[in-house]
């Protein structure tokens, strides 16, 4: 995450909407021109602000804003996947609904799904290794505890969190020509063939 | 004796030396012809599309052979549990062991990364082709589909290698448990 100077003059509310300014126009400058590409005076002026305000915001520049962009998008996507599995009425639906959610968020993005046709490598190198055990550790953390319920174990239910993650990853770098995340009769084929029979063996 | 090496598996050879020694950045077209001792039209003839080309392919060759090191490692085991428990440590063990991969990752991630994910659906079908063999000589649930299974697991297999997540795959104690819930739960009979 970026670190801010001190902005007197303005309490935290106001930065943190300029921060969200910020990266909504840099997702859409990035939707359009890549990662590469893009400058801080394209999001400046995307944001209608000056370049000494993206500067204010996010002092570590352009490697800074763009961290905080996939920050904030990882954020906001275990948000929608927390909603998801909350509104899920059992195990086997809430497993269907955070993979689905997550494609169908993917498929959506705008900024993502550019990258990943112009410039892959910019997903693709925080998809394998330590940054994937990085990603993992997040997932885990904002999306386990929503299905902490069905499972009556935060272990389990982290491990759970895990274990979609990297379904979706997989399929999300190599698709396969069986499975459609997106689709819900899909991943519900999946999950009940080789996820629930799992958890049953655990618990 | 074994047929001599093809000019394409010397090229391969003398470019993944090149890029131990060297990494992927300063590896060039004319580096790999000295050190095969072949042309440069050799080079260019066998990677048309230059340097990118044969970094990509040295990556894709080198993944392949290291698989091919752990089909050999776990091929002796029978039973579908004790292949893929063996299999994930010594995966595990041989990239922590991987000193060219270890140094690439350190020095150049930005470069083999893209081209190691680009390259996993390669990867994917040798250790799916790999498995559904191995299937076949274990009891499995009745009526699995056993290229979805074969699939399902080839993934697992090589998402928990590159990354164990919350996984020590160092001890056979939870080793043993994650082969048993999350790659077999819904493979092995009931």
């Amino acid at each position: 995450m970026a670190t801010r100077t001190p902005d007197i003059g303005s309490d935290d509310s106001a930065s943190a909407d300029a921060d969200t300014r910020l990266i909504d126009a840099a997702l859409v400058c990035i939707a359009r021109w890549g990662v590469t590409k893009t400058t801080l005076d394209d999001v400046a002026r995307q944001a209608g602000c000056s370049r000494a305000t993206v500067y204010r915001a996010f002092p570590g520049g352009k490697d800074a804003l763009f961290l905080a962009v996939a920050a904030s998008e990882i954020e906001r996507l275990a948000r929608a996947v927390g909603r998801a599995v909350y509104d899920a009425a059992d195990l086997e639906h809430a497993v269907v609904a955070a993979i689905t959610t997550t494609a169908r968020a993917l498929d959506d993005h705008d900024a993502f799904r550019y990258l990943m046709a112009h410039e892959p490598g910019v997903i693709l190198s925080h998809l394998a290794f330590a940054e994937l055990d990085a990603l993992l550790v997040v997932a885990a953390a904002r999306t386990g505890p929503s299905f902490a319920r069905f499972l009556g174990s935060n272990v389990e239910a982290q491990r759970l969190a895990e274990w979609a993650t990297r379904i979706v990853i997989s399929h999300t770098c190599s698709p396969s020509s069986g499975v459609h995340l997106a689709d819900d009769a899909s991943v519900r084929r999946l999950v009940r063939a080789f996820v629930l029979p799992g958890l049953l063996v655990a618990t | 004796m074994p047929a001599p090496p093809s000019s394409r598996e010397r090229l391969l050879e003398a470019a993944y030396a090149c890029v131990a020694r060297d990494g992927l950045a300063k590896t060039s077209m004319e580096d790999v012809a000295a050190e095969a001792k072949l042309s440069r039209a050799t080079v260019y003839r066998q990677f048309p599309q230059g340097r990118d080309q044969l970094v990509r392919e040295v990556i894709a060759w080198e993944s392949g052979r290291f698989f091919e090191r752990l089909a050999r490692a776990v091929a002796h085991h029978v039973e579908l549990p004790e292949l893929l428990e063996e299999a994930l440590v010594f995966a595990h063990r041989a990239v922590a062991e991987h000193a060219v991969l270890q140094k690439i990752l350190e020095t150049e991630p930005e470069r083999l990364l893209p081209v190691l994910t680009t390259e996993s659906g390669r990867l994917l079908a040798l250790v799916k082709q790999f498995l559904v063999l191995a299937m076949t000589r274990t009891e499995v649930r009745a009526g699995l589909d056993a290229d979805a299974a074969a699939d399902y697991l080839a993934r697992m297999v090589l998402s928990h290698v590159g990354a164990p997540g919350r996984w020590d795959l160092t001890d056979p104690v939870q080793v043993r448990e994650l082969v048993r819930t999350q790659f077999l739960g819904g493979i092995l009979p009931r």
